[in-house]
């Protein structure tokens, strides 16, 4: 317990380094994942651990192509995502597609669709955080 | 959020705690069963924060692509003027107005106009520097800016950047509100934009204003999970204002497909459809003018 206490106040100044250092993962890593498109959205990153899920809710209009990337800190392992409707009707998914980090596609109509990131459960003593980016771009006609 | 902030070390020491074997042997609290609803209420709150971190509306670059693609030419008489950047007093019109000209600067790089980005750049930078956020926007922006004058390509991407990197430093220094009000001011000034053009004669941009509806939508869902913050007050009940207008906006959709064409590519659809009356065209035009009008005086 002396070791915790010890340890404690450090840890709890981790995050907010960890924070820091996601705009910098997010510009040195994910960013150029989006080579060739117009980067169309806010800035949506976190410090997730593995068992974290987090959503995404985006407009996309029709007629436009568009990439969506997650981007996660290697420690994480192979992040899942997948994209909804608003009904939760699966419409793609990340396990069908070799766990890859892009997914590039055009839109017949304009819709909403759900972007949802799992971190996967680790069976280790020490559980890992790392960031992970939602990215999205479209085409510039 | 300020409330939510000593959350976030407690949340850490909490997440450090259950991972270490350490803490669950030689825990005093292990055995006893007052913990799991701690546990319930933590990550119900890491949730709540999570919501508040992965949240988006498309950026005002994405209005200003579509007024170019359809012929318009730029006007910028348009614009916020950069001299009223020294005006703005009070945290929320400062932020609201960093929108503004985010969008104007998002408007001014997809029409290529390298001057008038370098100006609106700078107006934000000088903002961000009044609000005490002027780690946001990096100093050699207009450097690099200034740099990459012949390429648009370069102009559009270290805009958009910069508009990322803003959003990105005001959540991560726990300005989460500010940046609602940034998102907001900028989604304002992107609607206000494309409705100055003829639109009544433009089904295509008609159409893209009727689906701003959607965007409306989040926004305010995404002003509702801070509750009744005092700072997002005034914003909150405009765009509840432009809601009753967006309400006349009919929005149809149908089962979602996914399929793949023969060059291998994705195409997704629902036959939605989207119709709006001229009269509500006007309602929204006039109504997005008075807001704008308000806080950029």
């Amino acid at each position: 317990m002396k070791l915790i206490r010890l340890i404690l106040p450090l840890m709890l100044l981790l995050p907010f380094a960890a924070d820091a250092q996601c705009r910098a993962f997010t510009k040195n890593k994910v960013l150029p994942l989006l080579d060739g498109y117009v980067q169309n959205d806010n800035y949506n990153s976190a410090v997730l651990v593995p068992g974290d899920e987090a959503e995404l809710l985006l407009t996309f209009y029709s007629g436009k192509e568009y990439r969506v990337v997650v981007g996660s800190h290697p420690v994480l392992g192979d992040i899942e995502f997948e994209i909804v409707d608003t009904n939760d009707e699966m419409v793609y998914s990340n396990k069908t597609a070799d766990n890859k980090s892009v997914f590039d596609f055009k839109m017949s109509n304009t819709q909403q669709l759900i972007v949802r990131v799992r971190v996967p459960k680790q069976d280790t003593a020490f559980s890992h955080e790392g960031c992970v980016t939602v990215l999205v771009g479209s085409k510039e006609k | 959020m300020r409330k939510l902030n000593w959350m976030k070390p407690a949340l850490a020491a909490f997440g450090f705690c259950a991972v270490l074997s350490a803490c669950e042997s030689g825990g005093a609290n292990t055995n006893q069963p007052a913990t799991k609803p701690n546990v319930d209420s933590l990550e119900m709150i890491k949730k709540e924060e999570l919501q508040k971190i992965f949240f988006s509306i498309p950026a005002p670059v994405e209005m200003a692509s579509l007024i170019k693609s359809n012929g318009y030419k730029y006007d910028a008489m348009l614009l916020n003027s950069t001299e009223n950047v020294s005006k703005y007093t009070g945290e929320a019109k400062q932020a609201i107005n960093l929108g503004v000209y985010g969008a104007d600067l998002s408007y001014a790089s997809i029409f290529d106009q390298k001057q008038e980005s370098m100006n609106y750049l700078a107006a934000a930078q000088k903002l961000a520097r009044q609000m005490g956020v002027d780690g946001a926007l990096q100093d050699d922006m207009i450097e690099r800016l200034n740099t990459n004058q012949d390429n648009r390509d370069s102009l559009i991407k270290i805009v958009t950047e910069a508009y990322t990197d803003l959003n990105g430093y005001l959540k991560e220094n726990n300005r989460i509100e500010v940046s609602a009000l940034v998102v907001a001011g900028g989604w304002m000034e992107a609607l206000y934009l494309s409705t100055r053009y003829s639109a009544i004669k433009d089904p295509a941009l008609k159409t893209r204003i009727a689906e701003q509806k959607l965007s409306l939508e989040q926004l305010i869902k995404y002003f509702d999970k801070f509750g009744e913050k005092e700072s997002l007050k005034e914003m909150k009940a405009d765009l509840m204002a432009m809601k009753a207008v967006f309400d006349e906006v009919q929005m149809s959709d149908g089962k979602t497909t996914s399929s793949k064409n023969a060059d291998g590519s994705f195409v997704i659809g629902n036959n939605s459809s989207t119709t709006m009356s001229d009269e509500t065209l006007k309602k929204i035009e006039t109504l997005v003018a008075q807001l704008r009008s308000k806080y950029i005086a």
